[in-house]
């Protein structure tokens, strides 16, 4: 693959999929500087996965998959942001804020999202996204049961937390 | 609120991006981590195999060009040439089998922990490396009748790389066990379950 139509390929599916990476850095990084970070990271993976894209999966899967992976391996780095905290005052932020307001109850889910652990992180994200149980054991590479599980687990902790917040009136 | 109206509000909000992407930055940040983007492991491959090397032949030539009879730093050239024949070989091996790892999160994850794996092998065996060759430099002085002063010092300096290197390879462990721990968190129920 030449590197214009790995370019090409790689603008069509960063114009398409972004609100998809977005999600995965929302849901992963908290502070603007580490959002920034890890979308750095997924983009250069995305870039490096084109040429090994072998359509077996939908582009959404595949940048999902691109990108869980990296969240996960990026928050078990030890010290992430160390070296970009010397220089944040020579660099230009590459996520800026829409002028889009969040709804309250999303930023609330967000919250509980980042709450969970690295994994369940990602099948929150992919079960929000409606990925079928088939496909989310293919993007994790673990059994339909297991994810069941982590499903069914994951479910109730939402609902129960949800719940506590309705009570607080929100 | 039930799952149902959870997905509702995360569908209805979630369409339109969060941010915008300031592109020219991105491609500024994207040049510049590649450049900086030295592979630890590389390094530390092609560092070792251009010390041994270099060292080796460094030993050999001056040994004999000197025409010195010392069977240690023979001995001590030729462990050099082998241990950076074995780095080499290791390499390779790494290298081949880099591809055989799925794109799914337990395929990636099994990656990283078998790059770390490699990573604690490598430095356990360097660590352990500066023993047989600080002993074969030891012998090498007091074969060549060189004052007591000069064997400390040399005892010295290989007792504190001996140290150091323990100390790297604890980083990598300390990354595998990392690893090891988020792997099993996602297998876990693949057990019990």
């Amino acid at each position: 693959m030449s590197e214009l139509e790995q370019n090409h390929i790689f603008e069509m599916w960063l114009s398409q999929h972004k609100a998809l990476l977005f999600k995965v850095v929302r849901a992963y990084a908290f502070t603007a500087m580490d959002q920034d970070d890890l979308f750095q990271e997924i983009i250069i993976q995305v870039w490096h996965s084109i040429p090994t894209f072998k359509q077996q999966s939908s582009n959404t899967t595949w940048m999902y998959r691109i990108a869980l992976n990296t969240a996960i391996k990026w928050l078990s780095k030890e010290r992430k942001h160390t070296q970009s905290q010397e220089t944040l005052d020579h660099i230009q932020a590459i996520l800026q804020e829409s002028t889009i307001e969040m709804d309250e109850r999303l930023t609330w889910l967000y919250e509980e999202i980042y709450k969970l652990d690295e994994i369940d992180r990602s099948i929150s994200l992919l079960l929000l996204d409606g990925f079928s149980y088939k496909e989310m054991a293919g993007i994790l590479g673990i059994s339909e049961s297991n994810v069941g599980v982590k499903i069914n687990r994951i479910k109730k902790q939402l609902i129960t937390k949800s719940k506590q917040q309705d009570c607080h009136g929100i | 609120m039930e799952f149902d109206e959870l997905q509702k509000i995360w569908d209805s909000q979630t369409r339109e991006p969060l941010w915008v992407i300031n592109e020219n930055a991105l491609h500024k940040r994207i040049l510049a981590k590649k450049n900086q983007a030295h592979h630890i492991t590389t390094i530390s491959e092609l560092l070792l195999l251009f010390v041994n090397s270099i060292a080796g032949g460094l030993i050999l030539g001056i040994n004999f060009f000197k025409h010195s009879e010392s069977l240690f730093l023979y001995i001590m050239a030729a462990w050099m040439f082998l241990t950076a024949l074995y780095v080499l070989m290791s390499r390779f091996r790494r290298l081949k089998g880099e591809n055989e790892f799925d794109r799914s999160m337990l395929g990636e994850l099994n990656h990283a922990v078998s790059m770390a794996t490699y990573q604690v092998h490598l430095s356990q065996l360097m660590r352990w490396n500066t023993l047989p060759i600080g002993i074969l430099s030891l012998l090498s002085i007091w074969e060549g009748g060189k004052s007591v002063w000069l064997a400390l010092g040399v005892l010295a300096f290989f007792a504190l790389t001996y140290f150091a290197s323990g100390w790297e390879h604890r980083v990598y462990t300390n990354k595998k066990r990392e690893l090891e721990s988020l792997q099993k968190k996602l297998e876990k129920e693949e057990i019990t379950g």
